[in-house]
C-alpha cells in the first residue's frame, strides 16, 4: 500500500519532468509564404514558389518533415498568398501570416523588393524570416537575429568574382575603363555599391568612367546606351532584374551597339527566359554569373540537378513558369528548412535561427554549400563568373572564366 | 560632362523624345477619343494595349507575321470585338448620376479581370518580338542614332493621328462624332444616333490601343499581362497634358511627355520617371484644361 501511495505521488512529477515529445507535437508544421502570380516580379517569384512547392510535395509524400524537437515526422502545411508584386499588399499579407495564420516558419517572397517589407515586420514580431533570394545587404545587421538568407549570396559579396576578374585579369586583357548602369533597388543597388567598393579597394588602375542608377521600372535604355557609348568603356556592367536585362539587351540589338565586354545578371540566372526574349545572338559573349542550375554540384542532401529538372518537367512543362536558377532556389529553401528542423530544439524562432547556424557549412545541396555568417547572410554558394558562348545554331553554353580554380575556359575579349 | 556632351545630350533628348513621344501620342489617342465622346474614364486602356501586344506576339510566333501586317488585322479585330462591348457596358453606365466616377470603378474592375485572364492564358513570363521582325539596326536622324524600330513605330503613330484627323474632320461620321463630343444631349435632340456614334468611337479608340500594343515589344521592350496599369497611367498623363477630350491635343501631350522623359533619362536618370508627372501637375495647376485649352470637363 505504501508503494502504491508513493507511485501515486511520484508519477505526476515524473511525467511533468519528462521532455516534450510526441504528445506536444503539432499536427502540422505551418509554413507561410508569399508569391507574385502577376506584376513586375512574377517572373522571378513564380519559379521560386514552384520550386518550393516541389519540396513541400516531396517531404509530405515521405510522411512529413522530421522535427528533432518532437522526434517525429510532421506533415507540412503550406499557407501561401499572392502579393501580386505589390509591396503594400505583401506587407499586409506577411502580417496576416504572422498574426492570423500563426505560421511556424515564415518564408519571404522572391527578390529583395518583396523581401524588404518582411524584414522589419518579422523582426518586430520576433519571427524568423527565411529569406529565399532577397540579397539586399541592409537586411543583415548584427542586431537582427530574425533573418537567414538561403539561396543567393548576399549582394555585398555576390559581385566579388566579377570585380576580381575586372581588377585582376582585366588589365592584362586591356580593360581599364568600366561603365556601370544599375537599377535603383535593394538588390542591384547593393551589388553596385559592392562593385564600386571592390574596384576602388583593388587599386589596379581599373576605373569607373560611367556610374549611373536608373529606375527599376525603366523599359527603354536607348538614352543610357548612348551615354555609355560616349564614355568609351572597355567593359560594361548592367545590374538589373530580368525585365531590365531583357530591355537593355534588346535595345543594344536595336541600336546595333556592341560593347567589348558586357556583364548582365539574368542571362545566367534565367537563361531560358533571356533566350526566348533576346535570342542567342543577343546574349552571345555576355558575361554573367554561372548559376547552380548550370553547375552540377554534388549534393549530399536532396535531389541533384538532373533529378530536380525531371521533377520540374513533370509538373511545369507548359513553359508558363521558367526553369532556371530561381526554381532551384525555391527547392533549396525547402531543403534548408528541412535540415534546420532536423536539429532544432524547439519551434521557438530563436531556436530555429540557432538551428540554421548549426547546419551552416555542413551540407551541400544542388545550389552548392549552405553557409551563413553571423548576421544570417548567405556566404556560401558563390557563383563563378562565366561567359555565354555560341553553342550550335541558336544556343549558348556557359564557360566559367573566374576564379581560375573553377574555370572551364578562357574569356573571349573583346567580344567579336 | 563637357559642353559638347551636354549639347549632344540635349539634341538626343529632343529628337529621341519627339520619336518616343509620338508613340505615347498613339497610346493616348484612343483614350482621349473615348473620353471626348463618352466622358468615361477607361482604366482598362493599357490592358487593351497589352492584348494587342500579345496578339502581335502570337501572330509572329505562330505565323511569322510582321508587325506591320499584324497592325491591320489587330485594328480590325479589336474594332469589331469592342463595338459590341460598348453596348454591354456603356449605355447603362451613362444613365447613372455620375457616369465619370462610375466608369473609373467599372473599368478598373474590368482591367483587373482582363489582367487576370491574360495571366491565366499566357502565364507571367516576359515576352518580346525580336527587332528584326520590324527592322534591323539604327537610323541616323539629325546626326543622332536611333533604332529603326522606333522610327517605324513613330511613323505608324503619325499615320494613326492622320487617320483620326481625317476621320474627325473629313468624314460625315467624324462630323457626327464631333457633334456628340461638343454636346451629347443636343446631338440626341437633333436625331443623331448617339449610341451608334459612341460605339464606333469606342471601337476605334480601343483598336488604336491595340495597334499601340503591336509596337510595344519595340518601344516598351517587354510584354507581360501586368503591363497595362503602368501604360494606363502614362496615357492619362499624356491626354491631360495635351487636353482632355481633344484627340489631336494628345499629339502635343505625347511629344511633351516623351521629351521630358528623355531629358530626365539623359541628365538625371535615377529620377527619370519624375519629370513627366511634374509636367502633368504643372499643367493641371496652371492650365487645367490642358495645353490646347479646350474646356471639355464640366465642374
Amino acid at each position: 500500500m505504501i508503494r502504491r501511495y508513493l507511485a501515486a505521488l511520484l508519477l505526476p512529477a515524473l511525467v511533468a519532468a519528462a521532455p516534450v515529445r510526441a504528445a506536444d507535437a503539432p499536427a502540422e508544421i505551418k509554413v507561410g509564404t508569399l508569391y507574385a502570380s502577376s506584376g513586375r516580379f512574377a517572373g522571378i517569384s513564380m519559379p521560386v514558389h514552384s520550386g518550393f512547392k516541389i519540396w513541400v510535395e516531396q517531404v509530405n509524400a515521405a510522411g512529413g518533415v522530421y522535427v528533432k524537437a518532437f522526434d517525429k515526422k510532421i506533415p507540412v502545411k503550406l499557407v501561401a498568398y499572392d502579393d501580386q508584386s505589390n509591396t503594400a499588399t505583401a506587407s499586409t499579407l506577411y502580417n496576416q501570416l504572422i498574426t492570423q495564420d500563426k505560421v511556424d516558419v515564415l518564408v519571404a517572397d522572391s527578390g529583395s523588393v518583396l523581401t524588404s517589407v518582411a524584414v522589419p515586420l518579422a523582426r518586430d514580431h520576433k519571427m524568423l524570416l527565411v529569406d529565399q533570394t532577397g540579397t539586399g545587404a541592409n537586411f543583415f545587421t548584427p542586431d537582427n537575429p530574425y533573418i537567414v538568407l538561403i539561396a543567393d549570396p548576399v549582394s555585398s559579396i555576390w559581385p566579388k568574382p566579377l570585380a576580381d576578374f575586372l581588377t585582376h585579369d582585366g588589365p592584362g586583357l586591356g580593360i581599364k575603363r568600366v561603365a556601370m548602369l544599375y537599377a535603383t533597388n535593394d538588390f542591384t543597388g547593393t551589388q553596385a555599391n559592392a562593385v564600386r567598393k571592390f574596384i576602388k579597394e583593388a587599386n589596379s588602375g581599373v576605373e569607373l568612367v560611367y556610374d549611373e542608377g536608373i529606375p527599376t521600372e525603366t523599359s527603354n535604355y536607348t538614352v543610357a546606351i548612348n551615354k555609355i557609348q560616349a564614355a568609351k568603356p572597355d567593359a560594361v556592367i548592367h545590374l538589373g532584374y530580368d525585365q531590365n536585362d531583357i530591355a537593355f539587351l534588346r535595345n543594344l540589338q536595336d541600336n546595333g551597339v556592341k560593347f567589348k565586354m558586357l556583364f548582365a545578371i539574368y542571362p545566367g540566372l534565367e537563361t531560358e527566359l533571356l533566350l526566348k526574349n533576346v535570342g542567342a545572338k543577343g546574349i552571345e559573349y555576355v558575361y554573367t554569373y554561372v548559376p547552380s542550375s548550370e553547375l552540377e554540384y554534388k549534393p549530399d542532401f536532396g535531389m541533384n540537378l538532373t533529378q530536380f529538372r525531371g521533377e520540374w518537367n513533370k509538373r511545369y512543362s507548359d513553359g508558363k513558369i521558367e526553369y532556371g536558377f530561381n526554381s532551384v532556389a525555391g527547392y533549396t529553401t525547402g531543403l534548408a528548412i528541412e535540415k534546420a528542423l532536423s536539429v532544432t530544439k524547439s519551434l521557438d524562432q530563436l531556436d530555429l535561427r540557432q538551428a540554421f547556424t548549426e547546419i551552416s557549412g555542413k551540407f551541400h545541396t544542388l545550389d552548392g554549400l549552405f553557409q551563413i555568417d553571423a548576421t544570417g547572410a548567405q556566404i556560401g554558394a558563390l557563383t563563378p563568373l562565366g561567359q555565354l558562348v555560341p553553342n550550335g545554331k541558336d544556343g549558348v553554353k556557359f564557360v566559367s572564366v573566374y576564379p581560375h580554380e573553377t574555370a572551364t575556359g578562357k574569356p573571349v575579349y573583346p567580344a567579336p | 560632362m563637357s559642353v559638347a556632351d551636354i549639347l549632344n545630350g540635349i539634341a538626343y533628348a529632343v529628337v529621341g523624345g519627339l520619336i518616343y513621344g509620338l508613340y505615347f501620342s498613339l497610346i493616348g489617342l484612343g483614350l482621349n477619343l473615348i473620353f471626348g465622346v463618352m466622358r468615361i474614364v477607361n482604366l482598362a486602356h493599357g490592358d487593351f494595349l497589352m492584348l494587342g501586344a500579345f496578339a502581335a506576339f502570337f501572330a509572329f510566333q505562330l505565323g511569322g507575321f510582321s508587325p506591320l501586317v499584324s497592325v491591320l488585322f489587330v485594328f480590325v479585330l479589336f474594332a469589331l470585338l469592342t463595338f459590341p462591348l460598348y453596348y454591354l457596358l456603356v449605355p447603362r453606365l451613362l444613365k447613372a448620376r455620375d457616369p465619370e466616377m462610375l466608369s473609373i470603378i467599372l473599368f478598373f474592375g474590368f482591367s483587373q479581370v482582363v489582367e487576370a485572364l491574360a495571366t491565366i492564358a499566357f502565364g507571367t513570363s516576359e515576352r518580346s518580338i525580336p527587332g528584326r521582325a520590324l527592322a534591323v539596326g539604327p537610323m541616323s536622324i539629325l546626326g543622332q542614332s536611333f533604332p529603326k524600330t522606333w522610327v517605324i513605330s513613330a511613323g505608324v503613330s503619325l499615320a494613326a493621328v492622320l487617320f483620326i484627323y481625317l476621320y474627325l474632320y473629313h468624314t460625315r461620321l467624324g462630323y457626327l462624332t464631333r457633334a456628340v463630343m461638343v454636346h451629347r444631349e443636343e446631338a440626341v435632340s437633333t436625331g443623331i444616333d448617339v449610341h451608334r456614334i459612341s460605339a464606333i468611337a469606342f471601337g476605334i479608340g480601343l483598336a488604336l490601343a491595340a495597334v499601340a500594343g503591336v509596337f510595344a515589344p519595340f518601344m516598351l521592350t517587354i510584354v507581360t499581362p501586368a503591363m497595362g496599369v503602368d501604360v494606363t497611367i502614362s496615357s492619362f498623363a499624356v491626354i491631360v497634358i495635351g487636353s482632355l477630350g481633344n484627340p489631336l491635343g494628345t499629339v502635343l501631350g505625347g511629344v511633351l511627355y516623351g521629351i521630358s522623359y528623355m531629358f530626365m533619362q539623359t541628365f538625371f536618370s535615377s529620377w527619370a520617371n519624375l519629370l513627366p508627372y511634374l509636367v502633368l501637375i504643372a499643367v493641371l495647376l496652371l492650365r487645367p484644361s490642358g495645353l490646347l485649352g479646350r474646356q471639355v470637363r464640366r465642374a
